[in-house]
This record gives structure tokens, sequence and C-alpha cells, in this order.
């Protein structure tokens, strides 16, 4: 049992993980963290180090994984169907028709590509 | 139009033709395999052996090399891991954990067959242009030629991998250097210094073989390939026929693709080999084999990069803005037989374009072909550390830029603009910008002078068909300035990154010292430049001083981003805050100064400057058995009977050049005495 969270170091990607936390302790399962930030912005180290201690107590895991896609979105889809994760979290905020039209959006492609649940956390909420 | 097609079909029962064509194409597969040479290299090299023939000889030479280079690049990469051109490393992510698996053969097969059909697709591609586009190139007039080339520049500029404004200012700085010589409109001398031989212009080949192939070379030279374990090519052929079948699909997606990345200006096999895999990845359902051995990963790619050849050539010939580099060489070399690529191509030598086509679509089967029956002589050459090559190398390119104007003047302008190629790639230049520019900075101008001298004032602007080529070259600047203040505002977190490849460590000095000084001899070239086409004429001076102001103002900012970084990586403080506003991303705080690898990529240009002093000495023969030997046993570490045999076998074969081939040796200072 494993629950992916795609991190990335902006409130999408904190509220994700956050999320994710809750529900790896949920489901008692083991947490499993992509790192999707631009140019190699990934969780800190102590910052992984006190989640690896809260998961600790309740006897779960957490690993961190990178995958040889440049893209995130096939990254962490990769890895999904390569672990058999339970659950994809994600962070997502608001983004205008044609903003996705023309740059084209990353969590949209992992809603339409996942081929397990995926869980979308609004980062702007109301 | 289905007549000339068949003519020139006729044409190439022609011996000559077809010999050349072959010839073109084992070239082309030898040099596919060398690391760093690629389809610029190949070109540049067959470039000066093709001065002394007639037109369709030297095209079925250049287009038969060009067509099958990225057929045979797979195979260092499958079976070493090492990529022959930055485009076969797509290949190497599922071929060579194919290989490691035992299914060498399967990946090589999947590659040969998907290169044979991209180069096919692509020579389709390219004979479908030519009746699309043939109405729409007729009804250019000069205005609208002059906005080619301006668009050809500038889209090279902004396509470019890395940084827009240093794509800006490589691209302008091109053009500078393509105006050194006479005036095309007062024929009077620009930038020449009083010399004799800098009136002709600098010689393309010099300049390419410089900045691309002498560059290269210095950047790749500490590489000892020996080390790797070569994998054996294991079983799997019959595997890899079928599955090539069954992704028939994706054959044709990537030809596609690359057909459009040879389009634009700029975007060159690299970066279509990128799309193509890409998209393969995105329309894959179970994506978990990719990485570790899918064939999807190999197909697509390697279609794409064959094809990119053929789409450069569809903007090359027929607008005559060069699509890559490779093609800016050819449109270079068109231009020297008199040929003016565009509407008067279409009109008058509709011939040779179906040869191009013809030769393009026959050198892929073939080049797939002579890959699959000598696969293992292939796999043994890859193992041939990149050192020794590396000595073989740099004598033939000193000899190939030798001979489009037979001075020793063009060689030493090779090896400076080598350094300064070297240091444009190591700072994360794209080179290809200031290649293009090079090539298309008389026909700006030509044109440009057309169209002033023939509409008044900007009358020119209000043309249909000019302000269309407007629209598109503004529109992806406001593009990439969207992108950028998205990036400076942390919001493109969700953008797409399909367009984007994975950073790669091509450019090791990009941020140190070595870069401000990149920026200085911008800004300081651009000013000189500024300053003395104060002398020429009103007319000679317009173009020149309107690049070089650009240049300074782009280079200006440039330098100034560069020395703002230096200043804050003084203050450790502040270093990150700055790093992320510049550039969305967190730099590590470079202090390289004299790295190892820049050490050695001077010394090589030592080698390089000590082996033209001997040329100039005594000749290029005696300085071969000096520099060969010695380069050797001293830099690439070789046995002294590998050194023996290969000065001497190199040594015959350049004896006997002279009567095969229409080629001149450098002759030296004391062969002038005797």
């Amino acid at each position: 049992m494993t629950v992916l969270v795609a991190y990335a170091p902006a409130s999408e990607g904190r509220e994700a993980l956050s999320e994710g936390i809750k529900e790896a302790h949920l489901r008692k399962s083991d947490l499993l963290i992509v790192n999707i930030g631009r140019g190699h912005h990934d969780l800190e180290p102590q910052e992984v180090s006190v989640l690896e201690a809260r998961l600790g107590e309740a006897g779960l895991a957490l690993t961190i994984e990178s995958s040889v896609l440049s893209d995130p979105g096939d990254a962490v889809i990769q890895i999904a169907q390569d672990r058999n994760v339970d659950m994809i979290v994600i962070g997502l905020r608001h983004r205008s028709m044609v903003g996705k039209l023309i740059l084209g959006s990353t969590v949209q492609r992992i809603l339409l590509d996942a081929t397990c649940p995926v869980l979308a956390v609004r980062s702007d909420k109301l | 139009m289905l007549d000339s097609a068949m003519a020139a079909l006729a044409s190439l029962a022609d011996p000559s033709l077809l010999i050349m064509l072959l010839i073109g194409t084992v070239a082309g597969l030898i040099m596919g395999l060398i690391p760093g040479l690629g389809g610029t290299g190949a070109v540049a090299i067959l470039l000066p052996i093709t001065f002394g023939m007639e037109p369709p000889q030297a095209l079925a030479l250049l287009i038969g090399a060009l067509a099958v280079v990225h057929t045979s690049d797979t195979v260092s990469a499958v079976l070493l891991g090492a990529p022959g051109s930055a485009s076969a490393s797509v290949t190497m992510l599922d071929g060579y954990s194919m290989a490691k698996k035992g299914q060498a053969a399967r990946a090589l097969t999947l590659a040969f067959l998907s290169s044979m059909a991209g180069g096919i697709i692509g020579a389709v591609g390219l004979t479908l242009a030519i009746p699309l586009a043939r109405p729409l190139v007729l009804s250019f007039a000069s205005p609208e030629l002059f906005m080619l080339t301006v668009l050809g520049v500038s889209l090279a500029a902004v396509l470019s991998r890395g940084n827009i404004i240093k794509g800006v200012s490589a691209g302008l700085l091109g053009l500078i250097l393509g105006m050194v010589g006479t005036s095309p409109t007062t024929a009077e001398e620009r930038f020449t210094f009083g010399s004799l031989f800098l009136g002709d212009g600098l010689s393309l080949v010099a300049v390419a073989l410089g900045i691309f192939g002498l560059a290269e070379i210095a950047s790749r030279a500490s590489q000892r390939r020996g080390e790797k374990q070569t994998i054996s090519l294991g079983g799997g052929w019959g595997q890899g026929i079928r599955e090539w079948l069954t992704h028939w699909t994706q054959v044709i997606r990537g030809a596609l693709i690359g057909i459009w990345a040879g389009v634009l200006p700029g975007v060159g096999a690299t970066a279509g080999t990128w799309m193509a895999y890409g998209q393969a990845v995105a329309t894959a359902k179970d994506k978990r084999q990719f990485g570790k051995g899918d064939p999807r990963g190999i197909v697509g790619p390697e279609s794409a990069n064959n094809s990119v050849e053929a789409g450069d050539l569809i903007p090359t010939l027929l607008f005559g803005i060069p699509g890559g580099v490779p093609s800016a060489m050819l449109l270079g070399m068109l231009l020297t037989y008199g040929i003016q690529p565009g509407p008067s191509i279409i009109t008058e030598h509709l011939d040779l374009m179906y040869l191009i086509v013809w030769s393009f679509a026959i050198a892929s089967v073939l080049g797939a072909l002579l890959c699959f029956l000598s696969v293992k002589q292939l796999a043994k050459l890859t193992k041939v550390p990149f050192a020794i090559l590396a000595a073989g190398l740099v004598a033939i390119m000193l000899l190939g830029s030798f001979q489009e104007g037979g001075q020793l003047g063009d060689l030493w302008i090779m090896i400076i603009l080598g350094i300064f190629g070297w240091l444009l790639k190591s700072t994360g230049f794209p080179r290809a910008p200031f290649l293009i520019g090079f090539v298309l900075a008389i026909p700006l101008e030509r044109y440009y002078f057309l169209t002033d001298s023939l509409y008044e004032g900007f009358d020119w602007m209000a043309r249909p068909g000019v302000m269309v080529f407007l629209a598109i070259l503004i529109l992806p600047m406001i593009w990439a300035f969207i992108k950028f203040i998205r990036a400076r505002r942390h919001t493109n977190l969700d953008d797409g990154h399909r367009d984007e490849q994975p950073e790669d460590d091509e450019a090791p000095l990009k941020n140190s010292n070595w870069s401000l000084v990149a920026a200085g001899i911008f800004a300081v070239a651009f000013a000189a430049a500024l300053i003395s086409s104060a002398s020429f004429s009103p007319e000679a001076r317009l173009v020149p001083q309107l690049v070089s102001t650009g240049g300074l103002i782009f280079s200006g900012i440039l330098l100034f981003i560069e020395i703002r970084r230096r200043l804050h990586d003084r203050t450790p403080k502040a270093d990150e805050t700055l790093a992320e506003e510049t550039e969305g991303i967190r730099t590590q705080p470079a202090k390289a100064g004299w790295t190892l690898d820049a050490k050695f990529a001077l010394k090589t240009f030592l080698w390089m400057t000590g082996f033209l002093a001997l040329t100039a000495a005594f000749g290029y023969l005696i300085a071969v058995t000096i520099f060969i030997p010695a380069f050797l046993l001293i830099v690439a570490r070789a046995r002294l009977k590998v050194a023996i045999i290969y000065t001497g076998v190199l040594y015959i074969v350049l004896l006997a050049l002279p009567s095969l081939l229409p080629i001149d040796l450098p002759q030296g200072w004391l062969n002038t005495l005797v």
C-alpha cells in the first residue's frame, strides 16, 4: 500500500504533501514522494528527516523517487504505475482555459493519464 | 512537376552521381560514429571535397552523408552507452537498457529500420512541400525575402536552447562576422583591417569547422572512451523487425515531429528527438518500461532525428532560410554555385530539388542496409578512444578549411573561432544562430537595399506577406516573455514541460568567470564593429551599424546580468534570492576557474596552433608526420606501434589525395624557398 505525493516547493506542493500525509496515516500505507519542481527544487533534507520520523512513529515508510523522464507529469505516472501505488495526491490551483490551451497543464495530464485514483487538492481555496 | 521528379530519378542512374551518393553515404555513416561531429561535422568536412564538382555531384555527396549521419550514431549509444551525437542520447535511454539485457540487436534493428523510415518520410515531406509552397514562394518580392532572412536569424536565436539574450547576441555577432569583406552594395571593404585575404570574406568551411568542429574536439579530447565495456550484440533481430512493424504509428508520428522540428530554424535534431520521445511517452498508456528498454522509446526518436535533416531542407531550399546548421552550410554551398535558394530554385533548378529528394530517400535505405551488414565492424570502431580520432580529425579539418581560399589565414581564423566556439559551448551560448547569422548576413543586406530602393519609406512594411512575417517574428518573443514572467512569479509550476528538454551538462562553465569573459568579448566585438563602421560610406554603414547597435544592447544586458551575479556570489547571503529571481532556477554558485576540462581544452588548442605553425613553416605533409605521432603518444597515450601505423597510413593517403580529388595541400614557408 503506497500513497504517491507529487511535491513541489509551492503552496500547491505543500498542500498536496500535508494531504498525502493525512491519507497515508488514514490508509496505514507508505508514502512515496516524487519531486516535480522545476530546476531541481526538491524537498530539503531536514524536512525529509522530520517527515520520516513522523511517519516512522506510525510504522510507515517514506521513499523519494525520481524518473528518467523529463516531463514531471509523465514521471509521476510512470512511478505510480511502476510501484503500483494506490493513490496519487496532487495540488492544483486555478488555471485559465487559454493558459491551459497554450502552455499546457501538468496536473491535467496526470488526472487524465493516471491509472489509479487521484486526489486533487486546491491550494487557492475560497 | 512529375516530369522533373522522374527526370531527376533518371539522372541518378548516371554512374558518377551514384558513386558520389555511395561515397557520401559511407562517409556519413562513419562520421555518425564519431562523437560530436553529427550532421554539421559531416557536411563541413565533405564540403571542401565538392569544390571542384558540378552541383548535382556535390549535392549527391553531401545529401548522402547528411541523410545517414543519424542512422549510425545509434550504434555507440546502444552498445557503449555513449551517444555519437547529442540527438542519439535519447536513444540511449531505452536502447542501452535493452542492450544491457542482452538484446542489443533488437534495439539496433528497431533503430536502423526507424531511421530508414524517418529518412523516407522526410523525403516525402520535402517533396510535398514543393508544390504546396510554390505559389507562396513565387509571390515573394524583395521585402518578403528580406523579412525571411531576418526571420531566419531571429527565430534561430529565439528557438535555440538556452537563454534568448545569449541566442540573439550570438546571431547578431554571426551577422557581423558575415559582413567581413566586400560590401554587396558599394563594393567597399569592411572590417578587413586592410588585409587582402579578408576582402573575400571569411570562409564558410573555416567558420563552421572552427565554431563546431574544433570546439567539439577540444571539449571531448579529454574523454578516453576505451575503458568502457562494449556490450555484445546478442540476439533479437527478428523480434526487432516484428516490433517495428507493430509500432508503425510511432514511426510516422516521430517522423512528422522531426519534419516540423526541422522546418523551425534553430530547432535541430537534438530538440526534435526529445520532442518525439516526449510524444512517445505521452501517448503510451503503460509508461512503466520507458527508460528501461521500451521499443517505443527507440522507434519514434530514431525516426525523428533522420527526418529532421529533411525538414531542415524545406525552409532552406524554398525560402532561403536555413532550418539548421548543416543546411546553413548547404545554403552557403548553393550560393557559391550561383544557385539562389528561394523563388529561383523553384523556377530554374527544380531538377536539383528533386535530385536532393531522391538522394535523401535512396541514401536512407542504403544507410540502413549498410548498417545491418556492417554492424559488427561498426561496433568495433566505437571502441576507439576519442583522443586517437581527434589527431586525424584535426589534420583533416585543417586541410578541409584550406581548400576554399587556399590561404593559411583561413586556418588561423579557424583556430581562433574554435577557441571562441568552445567558449560559447561551455558557457551555454547556442552556436546555431551564430552560423545561421553568418550565412545570412550578405543576403540580408542585399535584400534590404533592394527593398529600400524599390519602395518609398516604409511602404514595404504594409505588404501582407511582410506583416505576416512580422507577426511570426513577434509571437515567439511574446511567448518567451510570458514564460519568463510566469517563471519569475513562480506561477509556472503547472505549465506543460513537453517542449523542454532535460537539463544537460553541456555547459559546465555557465555562470562562472568564463561566461563573464564571453559576455565581455561580445560587448567588445560589437563596440569595435560600431566604431569601425563609422568610417564606411552611408550605404555600407547602415546595416552593420544597426546590427552592432542591437548587439551592443543585448550584450550589455548580458554583461550586466553576469556582473550582478558575480557581485552577489561574493556576498553569499544574497546569492540564493538573486539566482531565484533571475532564472527561476537555483544556480550553484560557480567558482569554476581553471577547471580540468578547461585546461585540457586550451591545451588541445595549443596543440592545434602548434600544428598550424609547423604547417606554415614546413608544409602540411611534414607537419602531419610530426604532429600526429606526437599527439598520439603524448595526449592520447597510444602505443608506439599504433602511432607509427596511424601516421604512415595517413601520410600515404594524404600523398595520394591530391591526385584523386581536387585538393591542395598547404605549402610551408620552407617550400617557397626550395
